[in-house]
């Protein structure tokens, strides 16, 4: 073998391996982009980048015949399709809104929207325009957390600006009480799948979560919440990739425990490929299987044999069905945009109408009066009321802030003092390889 | 609740069946760097395309086969195997003539990137063709068979039988290929030395097309095994291919041989990373199993720099 012969064997084996290493990262990249609210929910195509989304900002004035509240939303960038669903949802929440109108005057509401592009900065960058230029007292935004709290902690904060959060799911938020949101945190969701497994009589259990954001914070508040507050034992806690084509590893890792019930924290396709995999080995009838969300979907039932689940458990994210008011916004929403709406734009409209709510409650239209009526609106001490019109006829009738419960299309919102709201969940179990929902849970 | 035991021997199955996909996948990666010169990326994409031609063609066998069956598994899925095994072969083939012939007067990376393109070209077509969700053959799961967990204490299924046995009868006929046959000669020969074997009379065209067809057949193997035990993904082959590359260097690049050992003992070592956890050997979990491979790659050839088999110095 000739020593140039030599050179290029090793440039080949170099050139393989650097691009092995740079096609590794194109692949965390790819993991990434799931986020961190898995998409299960995801009826509504995504896009719709370039609208037109200003409306009318006359005055920014109280007194007149028209509120401007702001709103920053992403537009563009990798959460654009989080966007489509908030501007639907902001559009019915706002026409339910202007048809009734706010006060006795009947004073119209308009949103002035800024896009954040999906970043942090566009976020500032809008909130600031909103705030400052237009001296809104009332900001709904955004989606992403990061965004949510780089808002709050560089604008709203300082400028006494009320924010709301329309879709921001991080345990974060909860640290900041100004900071309110419609979306429930993430960590409320762990705390009550821990209860679900809990109430079922586990007290040993094996926990496998798919290696992001989202597995990461759901397994933590799980996993504390299962061993601090029910006193029972995690036996094994352990992370798994996305896109590997076997999890027997894991799986056999997770049968030499004790756990009587596994809680598996990850998507359809890695779970797919578990269920197939516990089934080949013989595990589901030896153990009680649970999910999350992301673990229900029509998918799954495809590609796994029948029985190869059943008697499996799990809580997902769930609109109140039976609640006339979120059928009304089904039905709006179907009629309107030929699609079947998301809890997105669920939250987006709730957001949407809190806003207004807390500017009919409040006395004047400034950051600091709104914010003092705004957790009342939604609280569980006073009546009920289903939406706009029904919240407004209370509070015209001299009804104080705390005499009205708004019972949202997203849930029962009830802010409590961190500005988060209960989430608000569904048990759903598998039977003949069906999914059956069945019982809500809140937090 | 039955209390679940887990035999060791349980990881050791699940490790031949793995590697037994590794090995179909590395043998081909390895006649194409030996042969053609070049690591080609396309070659995990060349598995998904195998996987779903298959899948395309059990769309029409299953109807005219029904469900008569074989070895616990139905007929139609040995057919559509062989259909997918001679899809791959067919376009791996087509990919040369069109693209790799013509950029071969460019150096290594130029084919190296042109592959990176062919691979994306494949998934794109994939994508196009089947959609991004996943899909499945539609063989039904038996789980595992009752005597074997009876008497060794281990679940195996029929299709882990079959993909092991299918396996062993392709590389047998492989070797007796390589072995046994003029074509077998030229081929090793060529991939000794290319400029020697032409000067020796050895049309090295023709090599070239055996090297694709059965280089592209077995990826296809490999591709419809993963997607009988997995599920059928248009990322699947992708998703698998950093561990057959491993596999590749490990067992001395351009060896058809070494590639066999590597993607064995790349198959186990990623398998048995919880049993090496449980004895203390190797302290951490199976979500590390590729990591673990790779670093006992990286020992070996710290031991042996050109491979298993490699040619020495």
């Amino acid at each position: 073998m000739s020593p140039h012969d030599m050179d290029r064997r090793t440039l080949l084996k170099l050139s393989g391996l650097s691009l092995v290493g740079a096609t590794a990262g194109c692949l965390e990249g790819e993991e990434e982009e799931e986020g961190t609210t898995a998409a299960t929910t995801t009826a509504e195509s995504g896009g719709g980048g370039g609208e037109e989304t200003t409306t009318a900002t006359e005055e920014s004035g109280g007194s007149g015949s028209s509120y401007t509240i702001g709103m920053v939303d992403s537009l563009t960038g990798s959460l654009a399709p989080y966007g489509e669903r908030n501007t639907r949802g902001r559009e019915l929440g706002l026409a339910a809104v202007n048809e009734v109108g706010i006060g006795s005057e009947g004073a119209s509401l308009n949103i002035s929207v800024e896009d954040d592009e999906s970043t942090n900065q566009g976020g500032v960058n809008g909130a600031q325009k909103l705030v400052n230029q237009d001296g809104v007292p009332l900001l709904i935004g955004s989606v992403g957390s990061g965004v949510s709290i780089a808002i709050h902690d560089s604008v709203t904060n300082d400028a006494g600006v009320v924010q709301i959060s329309q879709n921001s799911t991080s345990p974060e938020l909860t640290t900041r009480p100004e900071l309110l949101r419609m979306s429930p945190s993430g960590a409320a969701k762990g705390q009550a799948l821990a209860g679900l497994v809990s109430d079922d009589g586990h007290d040993t259990v094996a926990v496998t979560w798919i290696n992001n954001d989202y597995g990461t914070g759901l397994s933590d508040v799980f996993a504390e919440t299962f061993e601090s507050e029910l006193g029972g034992t995690v036996a094994y806690n352990e992370p798994h990739d996305q896109g590997q084509s076997s999890y027997s590893g894991i799986l056999t890792e997770m049968a030499s425990t004790d756990a009587s019930a596994w809680i598996f924290l990850t998507y359809a396709n890695e779970y797919t490929v578990m269920v197939n995999e516990g089934f080949d080995q013989g595990y589901n009838t030896s153990v009680d299987y649970y999910g999350a969300e992301s673990t229900v979907a029509d998918s799954i039932i495809e590609n796994t044999p029948a029985g190869s689940m059943d008697g499996m458990k799990g809580i997902t994210e769930s609109a109140p069905q039976d609640q006339e008011n979120y059928q009304n916004f089904v039905a709006a929403f179907e009629e309107n945009y030929d699609a079947t709406p998301t809890v997105w734009s669920a939250y987006a409209y709730d957001a949407v109408t809190v806003a207004a709510l807390a500017i009919e409650a409040a006395d004047e239209f400034t950051g600091e009066a709104l914010s003092s009526v705004v957790r009342d609106v939604t609280r569980p001490e006073g009546e009920e009321v289903f939406n706009f019109e029904e919240a407004a006829a209370v509070l015209r009738d001299g009804g104080s802030p705390s005499d009205i419960n708004y019972q949202g299309v997203s849930g029962p919102v009830d802010l409590d003092e961190n500005g988060d709201p209960p989430g608000y969940y569904q048990i759903y179990n598998v039977e003949d390889h069906e999914y059956v929902f069945g019982d809500y849970i809140t937090s | 609740m039955i209390p679940l035991q887990i035999s060791p021997f349980q990881y050791v199955a699940n490790g031949v069946v793995f590697s037994s996909i590794i090995v179909l996948a590395a043998i081909g990666l390895s006649l194409v760097y030996s042969i053609a010169d070049f690591a080609n990326f396309a070659h995990g994409d060349l598995m998904t395309v195998g996987a779903f031609s298959a899948l395309f063609s059990v769309g029409f066998l299953r109807p005219m086969l029904g469900d008569a069956g074989v070895f616990g598994l139905p007929l139609w899925f040995f057919l559509a195997l062989a259909f997918g095994m001679g899809a791959a072969a067919v376009i791996s083939v087509i990919t040369d003539r069109v693209i790799y012939q013509p950029v071969k007067g460019s150096d290594s990376i130029g084919l190296l990137i042109s592959s990176i393109g062919v691979a994306l070209v494949y998934r794109a077509l994939v994508f196009l063709s089947f959609g991004t969700e996943a899909e499945r053959y539609g063989v039904p799961r038996q789980g595992p068979i009752p005597w074997v967990r009876e008497s060794l204490g281990i679940a195996v299924t029929p299709r882990n039988l079959v993909v092991v046995t299918l396996t062993v009868v392709l590389v047998a006929a492989l070797h007796l290929t390589l072995t046994r046959t003029t074509l077998g000669r030229k081929m090793r020969a060529t991939a000794d030395n290319a400029d020697l074997a032409r000067v020796s009379g050895i049309r090295t065209s023709e090599v070239i097309l055996a090297m694709w067809l059965i280089g592209g057949a077995l990826a296809a193997a490999g591709g419809v095994f993963l997607g009988l035990e997995e599920l059928v993904r248009p990322r699947m082959g992708f998703d698998i291919l950093l561990i057959v590359f491993a596999a590749v260097i490990l067992g001395g690049i351009g060896s058809v041989y070494g590639a066999m050992l590597g993607g064995l003992v790349i198959g186990m070592v990623h398998e048995l990373v919880p049993l090496f956890n449980q004895w203390g050997v190797i302290p951490v979990g199976s979500r590390y199993a590729a990591a673990v491979a790779f670093v006992i790659m990286v020992a070996i050839l710290l031991v042996r720099p050109s491979g298993i088999a490699g040619e020495s110095g």
